[in-house]
C-alpha cells in the first residue's frame, strides 16, 4: 500500500489497526470473491503494463465560494485497469467524477484525460469519458431510446442502433425502451445510467455509485461493463460506498477524506473482515 | 373513505401548515427575506392605494361614470370567482405549499395541503390584480364616504370567492383522477365551451350575468353607502359565514381528490413512446428532446392549454377589438413562462448531469432551450389570438402590424426574461405533478408581477401604435425592443458559456 498525503493525523489507535497491512490478508471472509477479483486483476495488470495513461491528476482542488470540495488530489489510472474512489460522504470522490466529466471545471491543478486538458477542451474530453452521475442522471420525459439516440447523435456514432439493443436487453431495459425514465425505479435508473455511460465505448469509464439499489442480475451485468471496458483498454473509476463491490470490480482503490486523498491500497487489502477494519480506520 | 372531518383535523392542520410555512422561511437567505418583506410591504401599499387612491380622485361624487361601473361590478365579481375556480383548475387544486418529493417523508395531511393551497392562491400578478380591479372600481364609483362599509363586503367576496374556487379545483381534479375522469372532464369542458358559445351567439350572456347572484354583493354594497346597516350587516356577516363554509368544507373534495391516483400523470409515464429517426443535426436533437420534456409534463401541458385558450375564450365573449387585442400575447406569454420558463433548465431534472457531460456545445443547449421556450411562448399566443380574432372584425394593416409586433417583442422579452433568471436562480424541481411550478410560490409571485408589468407596457405601446396609420412606427419601435432582448439574452448565454455558473445551476437543478 502507498499511504499519501493526509488532511490530519490518523492518530495512535488507527494506526495501530493499519499496522497489519503488510501481513498477508486472511482469507476468513469472501474467499470466492477475492480470489475471482485477484485473479482477474492478474489478467488486467498485464494489459495495464502495456496501457497508457489516461488520467492523469494533478493537485486538484475545486472550491464553491468558501467551501473547498476536492483538496490536492493526486490521482493517475491507466488503460485497462479499474480504481475504485472510495471514502464518506463528502470525501470528494463525487466531484472529482464531474471534474473528470467536465461537467465542473477545476478551480485549481491539472486534469488531463488521455492527454488532453479538461479546461482547455471540456468537449474533447466529454468525448474521451462516459459519465454515470450519481444524481439520478436522467432526463425524466425522455426515454432510455431517446437517451441513447441523443447520445450517439452527439457523438457521431454510426451503426450503433445493435448495440444499444444488446445493452439494453444486458441490463433488462429492452421492454423499457420506449417508457419515459420518470417512471422508472431508482434501481432501474442506475442501470441505464451505467448503459449510457458504456454506450459509447469510452477511453475512461467514470461509475459514480452504479451499484446503488441495484439488483444482482444489474449488478452482475455492471460489473461485466466493467470489465469489458478493462479488456477493451479504458481506464475505469468507481465511486461507491459499496466497499466488497469495488473489492470485485477494481484492482486499486483510493480512499478519500475531506476532499483529500489519504490511501491508495491493492483492494485485496480492503477484502475480508482485516479489510473492513482497514478501511474503517482510513475513514476516521 | 370517510369523509367526517373534525375540528381536531382542522386545527392540526393548520399549525402543520404554520410549520410548513416556517420550513419553507427557513430555506430563504437574509437578502431573500428582506425581498420579501419589501415584496408584501410593496403589495400592501398598492392594495391601499388601489382602495384610496381611485375614492380621493376629486370631482363630485357619484361620479360621471359611476352607474356604469357599479352596474357591471356584479360582473366582475363573477368574472373574480370563474378566472380563480379556473386557476384552482388549471393547477391540480392548488399549488403545495412544499414539493411533493420534499414532503413525502412527512406527513402531511389534506387539510393541509387544503390550507396551504389556499394561502398561494393570491400569490399570483392576475389574482392580485383583479382584487385591485375590484377594489378600485367600487372605490372610485362611491368616493370616500364611508369607504370602509362598502369595501369591506366586496374584500369578503374576494376572499370567499377564492375560498369557493379552491373546492371546485378540488372537486375538478378528484373527477380527473377518477376512472375515465380525463375524459369526463373534458367531456364537461366541452359542453361549458359549447353553453358559452351558444350564450354569446344568441345575446343572452348580457341578460344571463345581469341575474347573476353577485348582484347581491352591489345590494350590500350600496346599502354601506346609502347607511342601511340592517341589510348591510346581514349581507357582511353572510358574506363571512359564507367563506369560513368554503374554507372548511373545502378539505372534504381535497381529501377526495387527493385520495385518488394521478391518472393522467401515470399514464404519461407508463405510456410507450414509439421511436424515431435521429434527426440530421445536433440542434434538431436537442429541440426534440426539450420539447419532449415539456410535452409530456402533465402540468405544463394543462397549464399551456388552460393559458391559450382561455384569454382568447374571454375575449371572444368580451368581443375586444383589434387594439385591444395586443395586451393578450404578453399576457399569455408571461403565463406560459410561469409554467416552466422561468426555471428553465429544470426541464432536465436529474438529468440535467448526465446532458451536460455529452460532446455539445454550451451555446447550442442554450440555443434549443430558449427556441423551445419561444415556440410555445408563440403558439399559445397564436392559438389565443385567433379565437379573439373570430368576433373582431376586419383588421386594418397597422392593426395586424400591431399585433404581429406585439406578439414577437412581448415573446422574446419574456424569452430573455425566463432565460436570465433561469442561470440566476435555477430551483431543483420536479415538475411531474400537476400541482408543482418552477420555484417557490413567493418566488414565483415576484416572477409573475415583473413579467406582467412588463409584457403590460409593451402590449399598451403596441395598441398605441395600432392606431396609427403609418406601419413603420410600429415595425421601427418592435425592431428596437428586439434588439434590446436580443442583447439582454445574448448576455444570458455569455453567461451559460462561463463553465464556473454552468456547473453551479446544473447542480442546482440536478439536486445535487
Amino acid at each position: 500500500m502507498r499511504q499519501t498525503a493526509t488532511p490530519r493525523p490518523l492518530g495512535e489507535r488507527n494506526l495501530r489497526r493499519l499496522g497489519g497491512f503488510s501481513a498477508p490478508v486472511r482469507h476468513s471472509v469472501k474467499a470466492d470473491t477475492r480470489s475471482a477479483a485477484v485473479s482477474q486483476n492478474d489478467r488486467v495488470d498485464e494489459v495495464g503494463q502495456q496501457g497508457q495513461r489516461r488520467v492523469d491528476i494533478q493537485g486538484l482542488w475545486v472550491r464553491f465560494g468558501a467551501v473547498a470540495a476536492v483538496r490536492g488530489i493526486d490521482l493517475t489510472a491507466e488503460a485497462g485497469r479499474a480504481t475504485a474512489l472510495l471514502g464518506r460522504n463528502g470525501a470528494g470522490k463525487s466531484t472529482t467524477m464531474r471534474v473528470l466529466a467536465g461537467v465542473i471545471p477545476p478551480t485549481e491543478g491539472v486534469v488531463e484525460v488521455d492527454g488532453v486538458d479538461v479546461r482547455t477542451d471540456p468537449l474533447a474530453v466529454k468525448r474521451l469519458t462516459g459519465y454515470c452521475p450519481d444524481v439520478g442522471g436522467l432526463v425524466p420525459r425522455a426515454t432510455p431510446w431517446e437517451h441513447l439516440q441523443l447520445s450517439a447523435r452527439l457523438r457521431r456514432l454510426e451503426d450503433w442502433e445493435d448495440r444499444a439493443h444488446d445493452l439494453l436487453e444486458r441490463f433488462e431495459l429492452g421492454d423499457v425502451a420506449h417508457r419515459v425514465t420518470s417512471g422508472f425505479s431508482h434501481g432501474m435508473g442506475r442501470r441505464l445510467s451505467v448503459v449510457l455511460a458504456r454506450f459509447h465505448q469510452p477511453s475512461v469509464l467514470l461509475l459514480v455509485e452504479p451499484f446503488d439499489g441495484v439488483d444482482p442480475l444489474g449488478v452482475e451485468a455492471t460489473l461485466e461493463a466493467i470489465a469489458d471496458a478493462r479488456a477493451r483498454g479504458a481506464a475505469v473509476l468507481v465511486s461507491t460506498h459499496l466497499r466488497d463491490l469495488a473489492v470485485q470490480a477494481c484492482e486499486t482503490a483510493l480512499v478519500l477524506r475531506g476532499g483529500s486523498t489519504v490511501a491508495r491500497l491493492r483492494s485485496h487489502e480492503l477484502v475480508g473482515e482485516e479489510g473492513a477494519g482497514v478501511y474503517r480506520a482510513l475513514l476516521d | 373513505m370517510s369523509t367526517a372531518l373534525s375540528w381536531t383535523e382542522l386545527r392540526t392542520g393548520r399549525e402543520d401548515l404554520a410549520s410548513l410555512l416556517a420550513f419553507r422561511r427557513s430555506g430563504l437567505s437574509d437578502a431573500e427575506r428582506r425581498r420579501v418583506r419589501l415584496g408584501a410591504l410593496l403589495v400592501l401599499l398598492l392594495t391601499i392605494l388601489a382602495v384610496l387612491g381611485p375614492a380621493y380622485l376629486g370631482g363630485d361624487t357619484p361620479r360621471a361614470r359611476s352607474g356604469q361601473l357599479l352596474a357591471l361590478l356584479p360582473s366582475l365579481c363573477l368574472g373574480f370567482l370563474v378566472l380563480a375556480s379556473f386557476t384552482a383548475v388549471a393547477s391540480a387544486g392548488g399549488r403545495e405549499i412544499v414539493p411533493r418529493d420534499q414532503a413525502v417523508a412527512f406527513p402531511v395531511s389534506t387539510v393541509t395541503e387544503h390550507l396551504g393551497a389556499l394561502i398561494l392562491a393570491p400569490l399570483n400578478i392576475a389574482w392580485i390584480a383583479q382584487a385591485w380591479a375590484l377594489l378600485g372600481v367600487t372605490s372610485y364609483a362611491l368616493g370616500p364616504a364611508r369607504l370602509w362599509a362598502y369595501e369591506l363586503p366586496v374584500l369578503l367576496w374576494i376572499l370567499g370567492a377564492t375560498a369557493l374556487a379552491q373546492v371546485v379545483g378540488w372537486m375538478a381534479e378528484g373527477v380527473r383522477r377518477g376512472p375515465h375522469g380525463i375524459a369526463a372532464f373534458r367531456t364537461f369542458l366541452a359542453v361549458l365551451a359549447a353553453v358559452a358559445a351558444a350564450l354569446v351567439v344568441t345575446g343572452r350572456l348580457t341578460p344571463l350575468l345581469d341575474r347573476s347572484p353577485t348582484a347581491q354583493i352591489l345590494v350590500i354594497v350600496l346599502e354601506g353607502q346609502a347607511r342601511g346597516w340592517s341589510t348591510w350587516a346581514f349581507g357582511v356577516v353572510t358574506l363571512l359565514l359564507a367563506g369560513a363554509a368554503a374554507v372548511v368544507v373545502g378539505a372534504l373534495p381535497a381529501r377526495w381528490a387527493l385520495s385518488r391516483p394521478m391518472r393522467e400523470e401515470l399514464r404519461l409515464e407508463s405510456g410507450r413512446h414509439e421511436a424515431r429517426a435521429v434527426p440530421g443535426s445536433d440542434f434538431t436533437m436537442l429541440l426534440r428532446i426539450d420539447r419532449a420534456a415539456v410535452w409530456r409534463s402533465v402540468p405544463l401541458r394543462r397549464g399551456l392549454t388552460v393559458l391559450a385558450v382561455m384569454p382568447g375564450a374571454v375575449a371572444l365573449a368580451g368581443n375586444l377589438e383589434w387594439t385591444m387585442l395586443t395586451i393578450l400575447p404578453g399576457l399569455v406569454a408571461s403565463g406560459a413562462a410561469l409554467l416552466f420558463g422561468v426555471n428553465t433548465w429544470c426541464l432536465d431534472g436529474r438529468g440535467a448531469l448526465w446532458r451536460d457531460s455529452l460532446p455539445v456545445t454550451p451555446r447550442a443547449v442554450f440555443a434549443s432551450r430558449s427556441a423551445v421556450l419561444l415556440e410555445v411562448l408563440l403558439s399559445s399566443a397564436a392559438v389565443t389570438l385567433v379565437l379573439a380574432a373570430l368576433r373582431a372584425g376586419r383588421p386594418t394593416t397597422p392593426e395586424v402590424t400591431a399585433l404581429v409586433c406585439s406578439t414577437l417583442v412581448a415573446s422574446v422579452q419574456v424569452v430573455a426574461a425566463g432565460m436570465r433568471w433561469s442561470i440566476a436562480r435555477p430551483f431543483a424541481v420536479d415538475l411531474r405533478s400537476a400541482r408543482a411550478t418552477p420555484a417557490p410560490p413567493i418566488v414565483m409571485a415576484g416572477y409573475s408581477a415583473r413579467l406582467a408589468v412588463v409584457t403590460t407596457v409593451t402590449g399598451l405601446v403596441f395598441s398605441g401604435l395600432a392606431g396609427i396609420d403609418d406601419i413603420r412606427y410600429a415595425v421601427a419601435t418592435a425592431l428596437v425592443m428586439l434588439l434590446w432582448s436580443c442583447l439582454r439574452l445574448q448576455r444570458s448565454a455569455r453567461r451559460w458559456d462561463d463553465p464556473v455558473t454552468r456547473s453551479r445551476v446544473i447542480s442546482v437543478v440536478a439536486g445535487g
